[in-house]
């Protein structure tokens, strides 16, 4: 009886109907979709890791490389450091090393005396005014018995991701090599890269071996079959380490499967006893807290999208890879990461089908703990579409109903007495209640505002990653300046009916609006499946765009005030302003910031930015062009 | 001009001397070559060739020849039958030119072909179709997966090697399988064939365990008919084993075959780098060549020779340079060639012999012959639905340029465009040049492919100039199959077939031939856990529906002292307790009523 009566009230009240359902079911979505997300980290709704594919067998086998092999590290460690110069140390601390042709040479001639096929690749990348040059040197195990249809990847970068210099795991990667070569047993070939550096060494060579570089990238002349897996190794420190940090978030939020990730840990605690961390969480005691950091960080890196590593670039192609840092002060020494590394190599040569039997979609918490995608993803898909349920009830308010104009100013006192009363609207056109009228949207104006706006976000799009790098930092500036001044100048052109005869009607306002939700909604539900977390982040940030609305009803300087404050909130909301702001709470320049996505988006294929300008911006645009037109 | 390998030559050499007295009474020759390449690998090239008469062939009187054979061939009407098991892959730029030419080889995995004597093209294949089952039942091989779709039949690219006389109608068929793995099971029936069964000779020599630990190895049979100008024919089968060996590896012992690292004091180190100490070690690679004996390296001792082959033979010859000292077993005698490189063994009969060459300090080497050409052929792009074929030649002649023919079978399930066949070329100034690719193709045979039924057939007469590279691209598409069409290993990728090259060189009679290594196609594929899952699911729902259903439907709900009743054993007791229960059947039905 109760649902019959409220399904009445309901249609009886079209204000409630249109106004307040919309209002509240938007809200609840986002509560809900933010309580979820908090949710995860709880035992209940996260599950334990555990190995899918089962010819992984992480840890089954015995690793050898022990005893005169670290006579051997130590040899050709001691005989780069002679060419590297490594006690030259700048003001700063940082070890000041040039990769010289000589080093360049000395890799090829170990690899070669290891009996191994050697290669190098020249590359250059520009962006934001700054060239990326160097070589890549790799070698190939050719596998035995093998015929070139698959391979391995290891890597060691000389520069880690951090910028520090990896001597020891670029030693490591020409002992592994020299000591793998003697195994008959690869079933697949093993690629021992070494690049200059994590960030476009590897993207490089990666895209050169699947013949989509650019002109300004060398092709290998080397090359083996289709890639398995890689993994990179970083040991950047003299002294033993004590943990292994696994890195293995890839470009826009791509992630390995998550066997790799667990085979790593499996055998790095499993075999080894050496403890793995992720995401920076160096004292992780498994609580609640601890887990929602964790995940949260991860989530950050997801939503960024960067490459975090020198892994990063294959992920793309569809190669599971993951970068093992050593982390810590302990007492395990290279060779237990070698081990750790034989055993890794051997679980991926058991492989028969390329990794695919675990998730590609999951957040972790915990080394040994996860949500999979299917726990996870109501959270950004309800939060995506709490903008749809908006949109949806904007577009049918335009069509029934006239008159939002007065629901929306007088609120609370109309609810009650619309029941009965019927009002005449601006035009003079009657609305009936108990059967609202029909009315005609008038689409092109609001179609056109909304998709050219869309489309001006090209504009910052192609500034932002075409200018040198100096200009970054006043490029934001200026921005932040004309995401204050645009709106208010759109919305006096608006109020002006853009220069043509009418003025806009407040219909027309709503299916700006409509539209502008309905595109967000869209994006960011088909976004959530892609990268998770940019989703939700974008989503939360643009929530209050569902609520914000154009009031032109109620006395001059209450509406000056309100929609002066609303605009000067949303504001803060604006990307630049979250730039800055993020900016300032982490403590790195926005230059730097600006100076990667750049990079990211001419190397490594970064579609952050489309996300940021192309769906984010136009919709909080729309957003302050509403506010900002009740002022005028 | 191409420079014919000299190993190549000597081995054609051979092959002359003993075709010569080719249409004599039936005989059989067996000869090993070893041959030590650089990187400490050593090829082992062995060679067993037996005659027939065609007289004796077709009254089914076999010597030499077996008839397990024997009689496939002659049931399936194949006049000469070439078959290929092939594993690992020739290092060219380390190990020069091919052994044969590269006309004993085939590609990775299994490779067939066949002349086959038949009216028309259908029964030659039912014919072959015959051959494929029977020899898949003789060799241990998946041969009977060769069906339409991997069946072609190649225009240009291969010539018979015997002498067809009278009025046949010969049909060539080719058929490969890329994913087949070669190894022991295939060895045996192999060895089965040859006159002394692995039992004396040098095919004593072949160790399953140290066969398949080689770096590349090749088993052929190869049967052709050889005629004399007079017309009398001869039925010839030649059977090959070419070998790379690791020598580091082989020699190391069953027993303990981990490569372990080695104690400290065994380690090899560049005592003139300064930090060179107890724990510090630069090693230093050796530059002689390592030292190896038979025994050492097959495992086994050659057992003396096979009394059915010719007694004369000098059945072991070794390539290493003349100033080397090797040591033999007693009764050996040793025949150097003129060469300066080539000596040959006269074996004792019944005796083991064994052969070993000391870790040794020579100045001379024996020179490594340049490959007339240099193939390379990968899959490029990435993506469920499109990926490019890429194809290099390197030509690395200063002078001549290379014409030969390409050939590739792909699968159907890869679809080429061959309109996007396009050809860049890099001359000696190292620039590249997109090049109309008609400057390079001088002739096109092209079969396309229908789905499910036959693979594309692509044959291609090219020429590449002297001192260049040539690129061939092209674009294809990858179909997707039907649910069943996938096999177990789906997440894999599909095997495409090695393509093959054959050198034209109009002087030479023996082609050479050259096979790219076989490449891994992956094709969209369906997450085939999803199905299982819900058929698990919906089969536990389907059980819990229907036990529980069906629990209530045909449990009859009775009180406990009704049980107590119908449980106790006396007969009064259990009458009362069926009263009881149709009494209560009774009452039900009125309440029903009601």
């Amino acid at each position: 009886m109760a649902l019959k009566s409220a399904i009445r009230n309901l249609r009886n009240n079209p204000h409630l109907l249109f106004v307040r359902l919309p209002n509240l079911l938007s809200f609840l979505c986002i509560i809900v979709g933010v309580v979820w997300l908090l949710l995860l980290p709880l035992n209940e709704y996260s599950r334990n890791t555990y190995i899918s594919e089962n010819a992984l067998l992480p840890g089954q086998v015995h690793a050898y490389f022990t005893g005169s092999e670290q006579n051997i590290f130590r040899g050709y460690k001691q005989e780069l450091e002679g060419l590297l110069n490594v006690g030259q140390k700048s003001e700063d601390g940082q070890d000041q090393v040039e990769l010289t042709p000589v080093i360049s040479n000395k890799i090829r001639s170990v690899f070669e005396a290891s009996g191994l096929k050697v290669a190098t690749q020249k590359y250059e990348y520009k962006s934001a005014g700054i060239t990326h040059e160097g070589e890549n040197t790799y070698g190939i195990i050719h596998a035995p018995r093998g015929d070139a249809t698959e391979a391995i990847v290891l890597i060691a970068t000389w520069k880690t991701a951090n910028d520090e210099l990896n001597l020891n795991g670029v030693t490591l990667a020409l002992t592994l090599a020299r000591y793998f070569k003697r195994w008959s047993l690869w079933s697949k070939d093993i690629i021992f890269l070494i690049t200059p550096d994590s960030k476009s060494g590897t993207q490089a060579w990666v895209d050169a071996y699947h013949d989509l570089q650019p002109e300004s990238v060398q092709p290998l002349p080397l090359k083996s079959g289709a890639l398995q897996g890689a993994v990179a190794i970083e040991y950047p420190f003299d002294h033993r380490f004590k943990n292994l940090h696994i890195v293995y978030d890839g470009v826009n939020g791509q992630l390995p499967n998550l066997d790799l990730f667990n085979t790593a840990v499996a055998i790095a605690g499993g075999q080894m006893g050496i403890g793995s961390n992720l995401q920076e969480m160096w004292e992780h005691d498994d609580s609640y807290e601890a887990r929602l950091q964790t995940m949260l960080r991860g989530m950050a890196k997801q939503g960024l999208g960067y490459a975090t590593g020198a892994h990063s670039s294959f992920m793309p192609y569809h190669i599971d890879a993951i970068t093992l840092q050593t982390k810590g002060e302990g007492w395990e020494d290279e060779m237990a990461l070698g081990r750790t590394i034989e055993s890794l190599c051997r679980s991926l040569n058991n492989l028969l089908e390329h990794l695919h039997q675990s998730f590609f979609f999951y957040l972790l918490m915990q080394s040994n703990r996860f949500v999979s995608i299917g726990t996870y993803l109501p959270s950004a898909m309800l939060i995506a579409g709490n903008f749809t349920i908006m949109a949806i009830a904007l577009w049918m308010r335009t069509g029934y109903h006239e008159d939002a104009k007065s629901d929306m100013s007088s609120d609370s006192s109309q609810s009650k007495k619309k029941g009965s009363a019927s009002v005449t609207s601006k035009s003079g056109k009657p609305v009936g209640l108990n059967g609202p009228a029909v009315a005609e949207r008038l689409l092109a104006l609001p179609l056109t505002l909304v998709t050219g706006l869309h489309l001006l976000g090209l504009v910052p799009l192609y500034i932002f990653n075409t200018i040198p790098h100096q200009f970054f930092t006043t490029a934001t500036y200026i921005f932040v300046v004309v995401d204050i001044v645009l709106p208010l100048i759109l919305a006096v052109l608006l109020s002006n009916g853009l220069g043509l005869s009418t003025p806009l009607v407040p219909q027309q306002y709503l299916l700006i609006k409509s539209f502008a939700l309905l595109l967000l909604g869209l994006s960011l539900s088909t976004l959530a499946t892609l990268n998770f977390s940019l989703s939700l982040t974008i989503g939360l940030l643009c929530a209050p765009l569902s609520f914000i609305t154009r009031s032109d009803c109620s006395s001059n300087p209450q509406r000056f005030a309100l929609s002066g404050l609303g605009l000067g909130l949303l504001n803060l909301l604006s990307p630049p302003a979250v730039l800055l702001g993020a900016c300032q709470y982490t403590g790195v320049s926005v230059e730097t910031v600006l100076t990667e996505a750049a990079y990211g988006w001419d190397v490594w294929g970064m579609w952050t930015q489309v996300v940021v300008w192309c769906v984010w911006w136009p919709a909080w645009l729309i957003g302050c062009v509403l506010l900002g037109s009740s002022i005028f | 001009m191409t420079v014919p390998s000299i190993l190549s030559l000597f081995l054609a050499i051979i092959v002359t001397l003993w075709i010569s007295p080719v249409v004599s009474s039936p005989d059989y020759h067996e000869q090993l070559f070893l041959e030590p390449l650089p990187k400490s690998s050593l090829l082992a090239s062995f060679n067993f060739r037996g005659n027939t008469s065609q007289q004796s062939f077709d009254n089914q009187h076999f010597r030499y020849f077996p008839r397990a054979l024997g009689q496939i061939l002659q049931h399936a009407h194949a006049k000469e039958v070439h078959l290929r098991f092939t594993t690992g892959r020739w290092d060219a730029d380390s190990w020069g030119s091919r052994p044969w030419n590269g006309s004993k080889e085939g590609g990775t995995g299994v490779e067939l072909w066949a002349w086959i004597d038949a009216p028309n093209d259908e029964e030659a294949f039912a014919k072959w179709i015959t051959l494929t089952q029977s020899l898949s039942g003789l060799f241990c091989a998946s041969m009977n997966f060769v069906d339409s779709t991997r069946t072609t039949r190649p225009v240009a690219s291969f010539e018979p090697m015997g002498n067809h006389m009278g009025p046949n109608s010969l049909h060539l068929l080719h058929g490969t399988l890329p994913g087949e793995v070669v190894c022991t099971e295939n060895l045996t029936p192999f060895l089965k064939l040859l006159p002394c069964k692995g039992k004396t000779g040098i095919s004593t020599l072949f160790d399953g365990h140290k066969l398949f630990d080689a770096a590349w190895q090749s088993m052929s049979v190869d049967v052709q008919p050889i005629c004399s100008a007079e017309g009398d024919c001869q039925v010839q089968i030649e059977q090959t084993v070419d070998m790379v060996l690791d020598i580091e590896r082989s020699k190391r012992s069953r027993d303990d075959p981990i490569p372990r690292p080695l104690p400290n004091d065994q380690l090899v180190c560049d005592t003139s780098k300064p930090y060179n100490s107890e724990d510090t070690c630069y090693p230093l690679e050796k530059a002689a060549d390592k030292a190896w004996s038979l025994n050492e390296v097959f495992g086994r001792t050659l057992n003396g020779i096979c009394p059915l082959a010719d007694s004369n033979e000098q059945s072991v010859c070794l390539r290493v340079p003349h100033e080397k000292s090797i040591f033999t077993t007693q009764g050996a005698s040793e025949i150097k060639h003129d060469d300066g490189f080539t000596r040959c063994f006269s074996l004792p009969h019944s005796e083991p012999f064994d052969l070993s060459i000391p870790e040794q300090e020579v100045h001379t080497q024996v020179p490594i012959d340049e490959p007339v050409l240099h193939a390379e052929r990968t899959i490029v792009g990435h993506g469920q639905e499109r990926g490019g074929m890429r194809i290099i030649f390197g030509n690395p002649s200063d002078t001549a340029a290379v014409d030969f023919i390409y050939f590739e079978s792909l699968p159907w399930f890869l679809r080429p465009y061959i309109h996007t066949l396009q050809a860049t070329i890099t001359g000696k100034d190292g620039v590249r040049r997109e090049i109309p690719a008609s400057d390079i193709v001088t002739d096109t045979y092209y079969r396309p492919a229908i789905d499910r039924e036959r693979g594309t057939q692509l044959e291609l007469a090219l020429s590449v100039p002297a001192a260049s590279t040539v690129t061939l691209t092209y674009d294809f598409e990858k179909a997707v199959l039907r649910y069943t069409e996938y096999p177990p290993d789906a997440n894999r990728g599909f095997n495409v077939a090695p393509a093959v090259i054959r050198v034209l060189d109009g002087a030479d009679a023996h082609p050479i031939y050259i096979r790219t290594t076989s490449l891994l196609l992956p094709l969209p594929t369906p997450d085939f856990s999803m199905p299982y899952n819900v058929i698990i699911l919906t089969s536990t729902v389907i059980a819990l529906a229907f036990g529980t259903i069906f629990n209530i439907l045909v449990r009859r709900v009775v009180s406990a002292e009704e049980a107590a009743l119908l449980n106790s054993q006396t007969f009064k007791a259990r009458l009362v307790g069926k009263l009881v229960a149709i009494r209560d059947r009774f009452v039900k039905k009125e309440t029903k009523v009601e």
